[in-house]
């Protein structure tokens, strides 16, 4: 367990200097570095850790898992892991930030790896609904697992669709929410509306854990038990926007800042002191 | 009129849908609480294929594109200002840029929500949903092509709108009458073309006829698909017409008018042309759809003093 738990964390700083480099390489072409930080071990769990099913050679392979990214602006993150696992050609990343590029700063649907158009927030969890309610038809397997940020749960659709999965008892479902406890313009720590995400949901029939979203502990566990849900499930992640370059954590400023020369050579020394 | 009788466009539509759907278990119908007579049977005969989601208009076009990303086709039905303009985004995300086979059905063309207040009609949907570029447009104008639309949205396998009058029309087209040209010209005239959509399309007829008594010769063409327009045919039948007059149950900003003036405009066709539709207003006076329809002009009247004065 533990050899697992240092290879997935291995991978965790491997990814976090891969999105910096790109960041730093393509600077405002739409990377958002603090939120990307503070989801980089949920993501590499699911991937990495034996979570969802996927089969990169087959992306739209029927019994895969649904992965579906509310926070599209994570994208970097994904291309390097979708380079990785060969579901894309390292060429295609190279053309990020280029004109004429077919990666932005959202992901499409039509690039493999991909399920959703992203953009807007507060409609994967509606999404992953649908996708759990034709697993249910088709008898199927599957699970579908969205990641949402906390300050996105702030849009009234995701409660139409928390409802709406409660509701329909929709265990297959599962919700992941990277609560790094700030939007765009302002902390949300002392917010009853983020802080209290468990209640909400739950009183919406869903079941809830609230773990610690960089360990790679915290996160395996809540996925070794499935099959005993009767229920959709949110896994509260609480995360450090920005996690992992000490001066980036729990600053504003960092949601879609790119790092001066310095800071990039301060930032990238700080990833490999951990290699 | 072939035949009097009326019947009403929701149980002509809801019925044809009920034979497709009793045999293509891929067709999810999802409604956001919103009923309708001929449901019934349907919900109680097919459990599996009908989705009440509440009243979340937002979420049931995210799980429509969710279950229409697993291999479904879906229906799904609410009244027109809330299964457009509520979730305007999510039809323009999850359904239009996915391209997936999804049809919105709306209820309530016009003012046919005619007690209800600006909240419930639907008169300036088709301006909005016509910016969408996956969408197709179905407008019927009596119960044949209400129920024929239902095969063509389920065989359309990419976004589409229907939006139905709340009511009863008598039929204008026969039992088999195909609807595969986009429009349909009922008459052919000389000196003036009323182009009209959905419910309208009577009253078009009904002018034309009072017309020709007074010795002016009107052709009267039902556009029933709002988009995609089959605009080069469409041209070949308007060109050689003196006038033009476009007549809707919509307000004048972005409707039936705005887009017969565009497609007029584009191939440098300049035949003077007139527009008849509702004020730029939210309506707030209430009462029948006739009575309505009177105080915006759209009587039969109001629309011969109008073309005359033309």
């Amino acid at each position: 367990m533990q050899e697992k738990l240092d290879e997935l964390n291995k991978k965790a700083n491997w990814l976090r200097l891969e999105v910096l480099k790109t960041a730093k390489k393509t600077g405002g072409k739409g990377s958002h570095l603090g939120g990307t930080f503070s989801c980089i071990e949920l993501l590499v769990a699911l991937y990495y850790g034996n979570i969802l099913k996927f089969d990169p050679s087959n992306p739209k392979w029927v019994d895969r898992y649904r992965f579906l990214i509310g926070k599209g602006h994570v994208h970097l993150a994904l291309f390097h892991i979708w380079v990785d696992l060969g579901f894309i050609d390292n060429s295609l990343l190279d053309s990020y930030g280029k004109n004429g590029s077919l990666l932005g700063q959202q992901l499409n649907n039509k690039i493999p790896g991909s399920e959703y158009n992203t953009g807007s927030l507060g409609h994967v969890i509606g999404v992953g609904s649908g996708m759990a309610l034709a697993a249910k038809l088709d008898k199927k397997n599957y699970y579908t697992i969205s990641l949402v940020g906390d300050a996105e749960c702030d849009e009234g659709s995701i409660w139409e669709s928390v409802m709406f999965a409660g509701r329909n008892q929709l265990n297959n479902l599962i919700t992941i929410v990277d609560r790094n406890w700030m939007s765009v313009m302002d902390i949300l720590k002392e917010d009853d509306s983020t802080g209290r995400l468990d209640e909400k949901f739950e009183a919406c029939g869903w079941k809830s854990i609230t773990i610690n979203g960089h360990s790679f502990e915290d996160i395996l566990s809540c996925f070794s038990d499935l099959e005993g849900l009767n229920k959709p499930l949110v896994i509260i992640a609480d995360t450090i926007k920005g996690k992992g370059v000490s001066f980036m954590e729990n600053d504003v400023s960092w949601h879609s800042g790119i790092p001066s020369n310095e800071e990039f050579d301060l930032a990238i020394r700080k990833l490999e002191e951990k290699n | 009129m072939m035949n009097k009788t009326t019947i009403d466009f929701r149980n002509a539509f809801f019925d044809a849908f009920y034979d497709i759907a009793s045999v293509n278990n891929d067709l999810i119908f999802l409604t956001a609480d919103t009923d309708a007579d001929s449901l019934v049977k349907f919900r109680k005969n097919y459990p599996n294929q009908f989705v009440n989601t509440g009243v979340t208009e937002q979420n049931a076009v995210s799980v429509a594109a969710g279950l229409a990303l697993s291999g479904k086709n879906i229906f799904i039905y609410s009244m027109v200002p809330f299964i457009t303009m509520r979730c305007y985004e999510q039809i323009k995300i999850d359904m239009c840029s996915m391209n997936l086979p999804i049809t919105l059905i709306g209820l309530g063309a016009g003012l046919s929500y005619s007690y209800y207040g600006p909240a419930g009609h639907g008169v300036i949907d088709i301006a909005i949903m016509r910016a969408l570029p996956e969408i197709t447009i179905l407008n019927p104008s009596d119960p044949i092509s209400a129920s024929a639309f239902a095969g063509m949205a389920y065989n359309n396998f990419s976004p589409t709108y229907v939006r139905l009058h709340k009511g009863s029309t008598p039929k204008i087209y026969k039992d088999n009458e195909s609807f595969s040209d986009g429009f349909k010209i009922h008459k052919k005239g000389s000196d003036c073309c009323i182009i009209s959509t959905g419910i309208m399309v009577h009253r078009a007829l009904e002018v034309a006829e009072e017309l020709k008594l007074q010795g002016v010769d009107v052709g009267v063409i039902d556009l029933y698909q709002i988009k995609p327009v089959n605009e080069e045919f469409l041209l070949e039948n308007l060109v050689n017409y003196k006038k033009i007059v476009t007549l809707e149950e919509n307000t004048f900003i972005g409707g039936l008018g705005s887009l017969i003036c565009e497609i007029l405009i584009d191939n440098h066709c300049h035949i003077p042309t007139k527009r008849i539709a509702i004020k730029d207003e939210q309506c707030f006076l209430y009462g029948d759809l006739n009575w309505l329809h009177k105080n915006y002009k759209l009587d039969t009247i109001s629309i011969i003093d109008e073309i005359l004065r033309f």
